[in-house]
């Protein structure tokens, strides 16, 4: 790991400094993140909210180098990312961060099963089959260890996801809009699996989504607007209604 | 619905034909190749009629061996039109410091060439070239014999006992095509030169060529025609074979047709190879128009009027594919001409021939049907809940009854078609069994493949994983990249093993006690002074010397011989004259398989001993007669006995062995073996040659190894012909493997940004496509390289009728090459895959 010791927030679980990122080129560039500065502490869960094209997505995509900046800093659970190659960046990936994609991203030549495993294999876990299977027993779907992801509705297949990310036992877990594709109930359920984890592993969270009853469960909520974090507005959390009470 | 399919049909098309690159490149390629063949052929037998009389050398040629035509024959010519006579034997050149070489002499008289013209460097008339001037008759050299001899024009050499100056290159002779292939290079001389000599001796080998042009206003084909039966009618005993300008020569033509077939067979290849690449795109085609299927559906479209719509799509694509691959091989003749007409020794007639390309058309349409209505049968069940569902799942579907029948009638059309319209049906149908069995077993590989993938229990190692899965998932590459690859080098070995086994057959080896010389004309008077001669001057060296004669089949039990109908393989033993002998005993190199042998002091009615396999091809048996006609006599023999015959040993070797007496008092030469104990040396053999030459100068010398050695050139240049074909192939097959490759790019851009979001390195994920190519490759190739080498173990043993052997280094090139191109090919694209930043790709899914 790189040495960000002397950065004045190598502390934070993530956290940006005067981050720039401009996609497209000529007339078409366009800037969509900018001067982002962004901490946020180990064990927490933070919701992203902000209108379509605001940079959520693109942001949370910075968080897990899967995309480069322009300018400014990204350190996440003490990495300096711009510091690392392509290589580099993909074993860290594997060994701390988790990631929940809105479409789940599952690899459709592959069951359930090595979905899951695929992240413990790549990491050199010798017991990756047994702790994948247990990682999808926890999220309901021990019937359908072996089902492709074409086999799967949409909530399982989001489940899947959701186990693929939570195996390898990240310390920071990012899910870009987990709930937008399905329905209410399914949803409740996508949000307790992601908050079970966090709450039992103090993994932190960082979520994108236009879902209150998601925000609801964070400890803080940020507002992007325009490639901008806005001032956070006050926003009662289900945390804070259990604090008052 | 047919109108609005093709409505509908168009108007998916005419955004482009984007996705069916592979597709038309692999239709254009085989058609471009079959009808490239077949019009190259068609142009080379055109040309071989048109120039009929100037390779001929005349309206009517009628050829006779060891004896020239007598006096009412001569006569019979002379008053018919023009007579120009031509005779043409083997000799030795000597040089005045001893070097020799077997030459071709050719000695014509003054009115040759009746058509077309002889060329020489310098130029010179013939009269001039021929004289003789200074004690030396006048000739002029193939530039092949100035060279192995070291001369130059104004050199002078030696035939039997006459002087020779060279004084001219022999650049162009008219009708050397017809002559076939010589023992050495050509001579051209006057008659006088050969005349005086000395070699025509009673019994030489010399072939005397009778040309006659008919007279203008009476060399109709009607007159050709009536000339010839009045020859055979007035001399039926001449033993002449008489051949016409419309049949200038028949063995060149027949060797055009059946090279031609072979050419046509490998262009199939291609094109069945091809025809892979047509499901793959189709397939591909439709899973992309899967979406707008189901819409369509959605929107009241029928599955047949899907099927419509679809299908009209692809055979419009298919035509067009077909119209480009046949137009450019229609031109082959007129590119080959423009190019090499002054380099090559064939007459092309470059000409449009619609029937080549008509069936080029039909192979090409029938092809791209016979692979594209599987997919597109299936695309007629698209259901509209495809809409919400991933295609991936219905994978396996079968296509209705219908359509399953649809493609097995073309297919059988295809092979059909392919039987139908070859020159030897035999040849074709094992072609088209081999190609099922190939297919056929091609398919049961991907099977097998896949099936062993997905039962192996789960290994530790995550590559080797991904690699197992990446070959048994549904949408796998295994089944395109077994049938594309398997079939490329099935062929590649095949070639390989039957170039190499024959290139050792003529030329790496000689068979164990092979002679080192065959010494042709030798005089019978002079036999025992030639035993002598070698004893003195090769001691080490033992002879076998037979009695030899030129003769024709006449009759078999008193049917004429162009009236017989012998099997493929020994139709050769009735055109033209065979060299016989007669025996007291079982000549060397045979063994009696039924009947007796004569007694060695046997003297009555002339018996014949018949090889077993021309027998059984001829329909004869012990107690038939065959009829030979030898210097003008017709000499009748009963079949005594039959003999089993090893060619293999370069012996030699009769068909026709009679009794001793069948031809009482009928002139005629020995022709011996020489053998060196251990091969011997070329030293020894120069030394031979040369001694042999000043004691015996009208005895030729033909070494072996020179004689293989030139067969083995003109096998190479057949092969080369070949080879371009399977080049052909070669190249459908790296197309439809790119194909298929480049068709699953998608997924795999996917997949790779996935595993790297997941943590996989960029080189974790390189050795796990390299190892996935390199399994199917394996499994694929040892497949191919058994295959192959059965194939060309058949062609070799059964059709060449040569032993085989294995040529396991060349056999592990090919593998080895063909492994590096799959996984050279598989990498570059997944290169592309990994080169792509997953934020870039994540974005746009």
């Amino acid at each position: 790991m790189n040495d960000t010791s002397g950065l004045p927030f190598a502390g934070d679980a993530v956290a940006l400094r005067g981050v720039n990122l401009s996609l497209g080129r000529g007339a078409a560039r366009v800037h969509i993140l900018r001067d982002i500065d962004l901490n946020i502490g180990r064990g927490k869960a933070v919701g992203l909210l902000g209108p379509s094209g605001s940079g959520k997505s693109t942001l949370l995509m910075v968080m897990t180098g899967l995309e480069r900046p322009d300018s400014g800093a990204v350190v996440v659970a003490g990495a300096d990312l711009q510091k690392l190659d392509e290589d580099e960046l993909a074993r860290f990936r594997g060994r701390n961060i988790g990631i929940v994609f809105q479409a789940f991203h599952l690899i459709p030549t592959m069951t359930a099963l090595e979905n899951v495993a695929v992240p413990l294999e790549l990491a050199g876990e010798r017991d990756a089959f047994a702790r994948a299977e247990h990682e999808l027993a926890v999220v309901g779907l021990a019937p359908r260890l072996h089902h492709y992801p074409s086999q799967l509705s949409g909530g399982e297949q989001q489940r899947v996801a959701i186990a693929r990310a939570l195996a390898p036992k990240p310390a920071i877990v990012v899910a870009d809009e987990p709930t937008g594709n399905l329905d209410e109930a399914t949803g409740a359920e996508i949000i307790e699996l992601l908050f079970r984890g966090h709450r039992q592993h103090g993994t932190t969270l960082v979520l994108v989504t236009h879902d209150t009853a998601l925000t609801a469960h964070c400890d803080a909520v940020l507002h992007l607007h325009s490639g901008r974090i806005e001032q956070p507005t006050p926003q009662m959390t289900n945390k804070d209604r259990a604090k008052k009470a | 619905m047919t109108a609005l399919a093709l409505r509908f049909a168009w108007r998916e098309l005419r955004g482009g034909l984007r996705g069916f690159g592979v597709f038309i490149a692999c239709i254009a390629l085989g058609v471009m190749a079959i009808a490239g063949v077949g019009s190259v052929a068609a142009s080379l037998s055109d040309g071989l009629a048109r120039a009929g009389r100037v390779i001929l050398g005349g309206d009517l040629a009628f050829a006779l061996v060891q004896r020239e035509a007598n006096d009412s024959e001569r006569a019979f010519l002379d008053a018919r039109g023009t007579l120009s006579v031509a005779a043409t034997l083997p000799t030795m050149a000597r040089t005045s410091d001893g070097r020799t070489t077997l030459v071709e002499v050719k000695a014509a008289d003054g009115a040759y060439p009746l058509y077309g013209a002889v060329a020489t460097n310098p130029e010179m008339a013939l009269p001039a070239l021929f004289a003789r001037r200074d004690g030396a008759f006048g000739a002029a050299a193939d530039p092949g014999l100035l060279a192995r001899l070291d001369l130059k024009p104004g050199d002078r050499i030696t035939i039997g006992n006459a002087a020779i100056e060279l004084r001219a290159v022999l650049t162009s002779e008219p009708d050397k095509l017809a002559g076939g292939i010589g023992f050495g290079p050509r001579l051209l001389i006057g008659e006088a030169a050969l005349r005086a000599s000395g070699l025509i001796q009673p019994g030489s080998i010399v072939r005397w060529q009778y040309r006659l042009r008919l007279p203008e206003g009476g060399a109709s084909d009607s007159a050709m025609a009536s000339v010839e039966s009045e020859a055979r009618a007035t001399f039926p005993d001449a033993g002449w074979d008489i051949r016409t300008r419309s049949k200038a020569s028949p063995q060149l033509e027949r060797n055009v047709q059946r090279f031609s077939q072979f050419l046509t067979l490998v262009a199939l290849t291609a094109l069945l190879v091809g025809g892979v690449g047509v499901a793959n795109a189709v397939a591909s085609h439709l899973t992309r128009k899967s979406d707008a299927i189901a819409t369509m559906k959605a929107l009241g479209a029928t599955g047949g009027g899907v099927f419509a719509i679809y299908c009209s799509q692809i055979v419009g694509v298919a035509l067009f594919a077909t119209l480009i691959g046949a137009g450019i091989g229609a031109a082959l003749p007129f590119a080959i001409a423009s190019a090499l007409g002054a380099v090559i020794p064939l007459p092309v007639a470059p000409a449009l021939y619609p029937e080549a390309v008509t069936m080029s058309v039909a192979y090409g349409l029938l092809t791209a049907l016979a692979f594209a209505l599987w997919p597109l049968g299936r695309a007629r069940d698209i259901s509209v809940s495809m809409l919400f569902r991933d295609p991936i799942a219905d994978e396996r579907r079968w296509p209705r009854r219908r359509y399953v029948a649809a493609t097995a009638a073309i297919v059988a059309a295809l092979a059909a078609l392919a039987i139908l319209a070859a020159y030897d049906h035999r040849l074709a149908m094992m072609f088209v069994a081999s190609a099922a069995v190939i297919f056929a077993a091609l398919r049961l590989v991907a099977l097998l493949a896949i099936a062993i993938a997905r039962r192996l229990p789960r290994v530790r190692s995550t590559l080797l994983r991904l690699a197992l899965a990446n070959i048994h998932r549904p949408g796998a590459l295994t089944p395109s990249v077994v049938l594309s690859l398997g079939l490329g080098l099935s062929l590649l070995v095949t070639m390989i093993e039957i170039d190499g086994n024959l290139h050792r057959q003529f030329a790496a080896t000689l068979p164990e006690k092979a002679p080192s010389f065959f010494l042709l004309d030798i005089p019978a008077a002079e036999a025992d002074r030639f035993d002598a001669f070698v004893r003195a001057q090769a001691p080490r060296a033992t002879t076998q010397r037979v009695p030899m004669l030129r003769g024709r089949i006449i009759a078999a039990n008193g049917i004429k011989a162009e009236e017989l109908k012998p099997a493929e393989g020994s139709a050769w033993v009735l055109r033209g004259d065979r060299g016989i002998t007669y025996a007291t005993t079982i000549p060397e190199g045979s063994r009696l398989v039924a009947g007796q042998w004569w007694a060695a002091d046997y003297a009555g009615a002339p018996l014949v001993s018949l090889e077993e396999r021309t027998a059984e091809d001829l329909n004869l048996k012990i107690g038939d007669s065959i009829t030979v006609n030898v210097l003008g006599r017709n000499v009748t023999a009963r079949i005594a006995n039959l003999r089993a015959v090893d060619w293999q040993s370069l012996g030699i070797n009769f068909v026709l062995v009679f009794s001793p007496g069948a031809f009482a008092g009928a002139p005629h030469t020995d022709i011996a073996t020489l053998t060196f104990a251990d091969g011997g040396t070329p030293r020894e053999e120069t030394a031979l040659i040369k001694a042999l030459a000043d004691a015996f100068p009208a005895v030729s010398a033909v070494r072996v190894k020179d004689a293989l050695e030139a067969v083995d050139h003109i096998v190479g240049n057949l092969l080369l012909g070949l080879r371009s074909a399977s080049a052909v192939t070669l190249a459908a097959a790296a197309l439809v493997l790119g194909g298929a490759l480049a068709a699953s790019q998608r997924f795999r851009i996917y997949d790779a940004v996935v595993l790297r979001t997941l943590g996989a390195t960029r080189a974790q994920l390189l050795a796990a496509y390299a190892l996935e190519y390199l399994l199917i490759g394996l499994a694929t190739v040892l497949f191919a390289v058994a295959a192959g080498s059965l194939a060309a173990g058949l062609v070799v043993t059964r059709v060449m009728e040569f032993p085989f052997l294995w040529m396991a280094a060349q056999a592990a090139g090919a593998a080895g090459a063909a492994l590096l191109v799959t996984v050279g090919l598989g990498l570059a694209g997944t290169f592309t895959a990994l080169g792509r930043k997953p934020a870039e790709v994540l974005r746009n899914l």
